[in-house]
């Protein structure tokens, strides 16, 4: 038989040929992974997202040092500490031992038996439960960066708040000086339940505060939810999905928010907070005055202005929360925009 | 025996790879996304053809991120795949000198995101084509695995048709041998 099947898959196939090809053919490069998309607009969850993430930031990084993209680029940050907790944990293609190095651009990832600790570089701890699968962007001071593609990370962070950041396929979870959990599923969609602290998601614009006790669901794309405690009743917590979602007919999501309204107690007043800019306009004067029953608004905050989605009068009706003031958060997201 | 380094030709690159390697050395991501898409399955490949199938997916991330960080310093833009190929292999060897430390996952375990264990014979075969001569074994597992034919395979590697061409014809002799002579 002649070899030109083998050469070229021209003429009658050879069949120990054909039948190694149909064999083989699993174990090639998948599909998902034979392009490079060029443009980074958000966190995904294929798995070379991150090299994308590398290249965005090599370019970046290029950028600010005036000289061409595809110069040599430094590692982004040291290398961080992991310590196996239990089962086989891996780092990138390896199996941790017991303790090891996770350098940028590797991802980390434990199976159904397997958990670790990662030591961020001294200003916090991340214990990822098994299940799951984190890449490390970033490790410059100042700057640690994770992506979480799926699975559920549990951080505790004592760095100077902004310092530490977690992407997801629905968002990008900023801590604020606190402890919480993080979860992602394979769709995009994840839940953070904070237990001491306070954290902060942007999505697109969109922002959303969590404070502790607080749990909040994110939805790929469209992002972070309403935050909200859990132990609120059923009925609140599905007016809730239905107004984030907007599932539902208008009737039945504008009866779901005076639910909300008629349930809600004092601690409820982050939930409301947030409704302010997410509910119909001819909604939020409903919630203003709910809101106001709770917390009143600084003089300066008018109902006009909160139902037009006025950012300093939000921030400064925030402020009187007690969670902390809005102005740090602004500043810090305008360092973000501008790395 | 001769070795895929020493057959190495500057054999005729993909029409305007050289173009693209320079426009990515300038800086142009666009450029380098399109020499991923064109030589990843070639990277995936050389890689199978000495690690694990579980190590060889995040070790092309590797060759890439290698590549990129080492662009400027490739002097012979149309030489592109070859040195890919070079990047490969020093990558491999390293994955292998360093996992006696490290414990490699063995090609029975199926990473997370894997397929079914009904891989089980393909890995087998896999195993066969790994132990063959580096000049065989890089070229089999690019046809078979990768489904590159050979004048894909000789312009991707920089090698010449005529060095494909024998390597995938001993190549596939020897094979059958050694398939034949697996117990049952």
């Amino acid at each position: 038989m002649s070899d030109d099947y083998l050469w070229d898959r021209s003429g009658t196939p050879d069949p120990t040929v054909a039948e190694l090809e149909a064999m083989l053919a699993p174990l090639r490069l998948p599909a998902s992974l034979r392009t490079l998309p060029t443009r980074v607009t958000s966190p995904r969850s294929k798995p070379y997202a991150f090299l994308m993430v590398l290249m965005a930031e090599a370019a970046m990084v290029a950028a600010l040092v005036g000289s061409a993209w595809m110069h040599p680029v430094a590692p982004a940050g040291p290398a961080l500490e992991v310590t196996r907790l239990s089962g086989a944990p891996r780092v990138g293609s390896r199996v941790l031992a017991d303790r090891g190095n996770w350098t940028v651009g590797r991802w980390l990832q434990t199976d159904a038996s397997s958990r670790a600790e990662i030591d961020v570089g001294g200003v916090g701890r991340v214990e990822i439960d098994p299940l799951t699968r984190l890449g490390l962007v970033s490790t410059t001071p100042g700057s640690y960066r994770m992506q979480l593609d799926h699975g559920t990370l549990h951080a505790l962070i004592w760095a100077p708040p902004g310092q530490f950041s977690v992407a997801t396929p629905s968002s990008t979870v900023v801590d604020l000086g606190c402890a919480y959990s993080l979860t992602a599923d394979k769709n995009g969609d994840g839940l953070v339940e904070v237990t001491s602290g306070w954290v902060g998601f942007v999505w697109k614009g969109r922002e959303t505060f969590v404070p502790a006790g607080a749990v909040v669901k994110t939805h790929r794309g469209l992002g972070p939810g309403t935050p909200h405690f859990p132990d609120t009743s059923n009925a609140f917590r599905d007016a809730i999905d239905a107004i984030d979602l907007g599932r539902g007919s208008p009737a039945a999501r504008e009866a779901g928010l005076h639910l909300i309204l008629s349930e809600a107690v004092a601690r409820d007043a982050v939930t409301l907070w947030h409704l302010l800019t997410r509910v119909e306009m001819n909604q939020r004067t409903a919630v203003f005055d709910r809101l106001a029953q709770f917390v009143p608004p600084p003089s300066a905050v008018t109902r006009e202005g909160i139902g037009s989605g006025d950012r300093q009068m939000l921030d400064r009706w925030w402020d009187e929360m007690g969670f902390g003031s809005a102005d740090w958060w602004r500043v810090w997201q305008q360092q973000w925009r501008e790395r | 025996m001769q070795t895929m380094t020493a057959l190495a030709r500057s054999a005729p690159a993909p029409t305007g790879t050289g173009d693209l390697v320079r426009a990515a050395q300038r800086g142009d991501r666009d450029a380098f996304a399109t020499l991923y898409s064109g030589f990843a399955r070639m990277v995936h490949g050389v890689l199978l053809s000495r690690v694990p199938h579980a190590a060889a997916e995040d070790l092309v991330q590797d060759v890439f991120i290698a590549a990129m960080e080492g662009l400027e310093s490739l002097r012979e833009p149309e030489a592109f795949g070859g040195w890919l190929c070079t990047i490969a292999r020093n990558r491999a060897t390293d994955f292998l000198r360093r996992s006696p430390q490290m414990t490699a996952l063995p090609d029975t375990l199926t990473s997370l995101a894997a397929g079914p264990a009904d891989r089980s014979e393909a890995l087998a075969v896999l195993a066969v084509i790994r132990a063959m001569p580096d000049a065989y074994r890089e070229t089999l597992t690019l046809r078979l695995v990768e489904g590159m034919t050979g004048p894909e395979i000789a312009v991707r590697t920089g090698l010449t048709e005529g060095s494909v061409r024998v390597n995938l014809h001993r190549g596939m002799k020897l094979l059958r041998e050694r398939l034949e002579r697996r117990p049952a």
